[in-house]
């Protein structure tokens, strides 16, 4: 599903964010991404995303070749993956619904299909009786299931999710990692860089910490391995 | 492009309209200014033109002969002149047919022509009419080489001098029409920034999920082409209005001066300036879309 062999990034001010990462991740994987602040998680994201290429190495997502793959086709690439970020980004003068319709409107999916899908979504996520609410009206926990619904209402195969839980309470964050969880089992491979220990002690995932650029630890079932 | 489509990009480029209105209202009135006066030359170059070359083509050459050529040498003359490339009439005017022409013109005054006694200082003369204006110099030129013939003349001094004037006024009214452009252009492309600001989370949103440059980009340029094309209607509205004004008040008092009629020709004008404004706003907002929105 994801294949990274000796990627590498260096920004222009000659920072070195990755260095010679190899990691495979495969369908159906939960995946949590670990380190400290500047360690590369947020890199490790950006070139899944193809928001920055890699400087060396072979990066291939979902059977696309990141690396050669032309502008035009990056819409197609991130139309197979699903983004959550820490912050929600929905859009405050949109309603429930049309924040999750949106994505799917982007992508010009049929109106019927779209009706359907948004409220299976929401259903799934647990909002469906919120649909006419504004993003304003939602709790933070709220809010971050409809940036779930968000992303995976165009059946993505890769959901990535950026510190989702970095915003949330420890029960709210638990709620919202049932969530992925479920997303998980039904077979979506989701990659989570976080920070949140409790989460990643308590749910035994694949764990890959990251410290200055570098891959450190790659573990089946793994703990968060870092003091809070 | 499915209607469904087509419709959200409207309504966002219309709802983000009325957000900026003011910003809106600057741009229309920008482009407004900048393509009356650009309408306002086009009128102005292309009636002078059109008077130029009404005069041109009633232009006609005078062939003054010389005394004491015999009716055969004349006729001779004249023969020649038919011959000339572009000649279509030649009308000999002896001298006393001209004296009594002159007379006509002088009317009460013709007391005047008393003093010459019974000598006619008029000339023998031909009137030369060609098909086509560009003849008219060749034509006199080489008749005034022709053995016996004094001069040929022609309106050619009022004629060049129109066309000297509608060559400096296109001159300089290009430079002003690019200026004008130019800061309509700014003017939009500054207005579509903001808008492109005011909605950067939701184009950084649309990324993510997977819409087309396309997808992102047509409701900007629709919108600008939305404040191009309002721009350039107030410009034909206010320019059709004058000319037809003009025009009835020049039938009025000056009948003579060929102007062109306002159909279809404010039409044409009209057609060119939607066509401009549109395209200035499409440029406007594609300039600012490739300088703020990497996508």
């Amino acid at each position: 599903m994801i294949y990274m062999n000796e990627v590498s990034k260096v920004y222009s001010n000659g920072s070195v964010a990755l260095a010679e990462v190899t990691v495979d991740i495969h369908k159906g994987e939960f995946v949590f991404v670990v380190g400290t602040s500047g360690a590369g998680k947020s890199t490790f994201i950006k070139l899944l995303l193809r928001e920055e290429l890699p400087t060396r190495g072979r990066l291939v997502v979902n059977g696309r070749n990141v690396i050669e793959m032309l502008p035009k086709d990056v819409p197609y690439l991130r139309r197979s993956l699903g983004v959550v970020f820490q912050d929600y980004r929905l859009l405050p003068n949109k309603t429930v619904y049309d924040n999750v319709a949106f994505a799917m409107q982007v992508v010009e999916a049929p109106r019927r299909e779209m009706q359907k899908r948004v409220h299976n979504v929401l259903d799934l996520v647990g909002l469906r009786h919120k649909v006419r609410t504004y993003p304003s009206e939602l709790s933070g926990g709220e809010q971050q299931r409809v940036a779930i619904a968000r992303a995976i209402v165009n059946n993505p195969v890769i959901v990535i999710a950026d510190e989702p839980t970095g915003n949330l309470d420890p029960d709210t964050s638990w709620e919202i990692m049932k969530v992925f969880d479920t997303i998980n089992k039904a077979g979506t491979t989701i990659i989570m860089a976080t920070h949140d220990k409790t989460v990643v002690d308590a749910m035994r995932k694949r764990v890959i910490a990251i410290e200055k650029g570098r891959i450190v630890r790659d573990q089946v079932k793994g703990v968060y391995g870092y003091e809070d | 492009m499915k209607i469904r489509t087509f419709e959200y990009f409207v309504r966002e480029a219309v709802s983000s309209l009325r957000r900026n209105s003011l910003m809106g209202i600057a741009s229309v009135s920008t482009v407004a200014v900048s393509l009356l006066i650009l309408g306002m030359f086009l009128v102005m170059v292309l009636n002078l033109n059109h008077i130029a070359s009404t005069l041109e083509t009633q232009v006609q050459i005078t062939v003054y002969m010389e005394d004491g050529l015999s009716d055969r040498d004349m006729r001779e003359i004249g023969t020649r002149i038919t011959k000339l490339p572009g000649v279509t009439e030649v009308m000999f005017i002896d001298k006393d047919e001209a004296m009594v022409k002159f007379k006509d013109r002088l009317g009460e005054q013709q007391g005047l022509l008393t003093a010459l006694g019974d000598t006619n200082p008029l000339p023998n003369s031909f009137e030369v009419k060609v098909d086509k204006p560009e003849y008219v110099k060749p034509a006199s030129q080489a008749i005034g080489q022709l053995k016996g013939v004094e001069n040929a003349k022609y309106g050619q001094e009022v004629i060049e001098k129109l066309f000297a004037l509608t060559k400096m006024i296109r001159i300089f009214g290009l430079i002003l029409i690019v200026f004008l452009a130019l800061a309509a252009l700014f003017i939009i492309s500054n207005t579509i920034r903001i808008t492109v600001f005011a909605r950067r989370r939701e184009i950084g949103i649309m990324k993510y999920v997977g819409a087309t440059d396309w997808f992102i980009r047509l409701p900007f340029m629709i919108e600008g082409m939305i404040l191009g094309f309002s721009g350039a209607l107030c410009a034909v509205l206010i320019l059709s209005q004058t000319y037809s004004t003009l025009t009835e008040k020049v039938y009025e008092s000056l009948a003579f001066l060929p102007l062109i009629p306002k159909s279809p020709f404010l039409t044409h004008i009209s057609i060119v300036l939607l066509v401009v404004g549109t395209a200035i706003g499409a440029l406007g907002s594609s300039i600012s879309l490739k300088r703020f929105m990497k996508v």
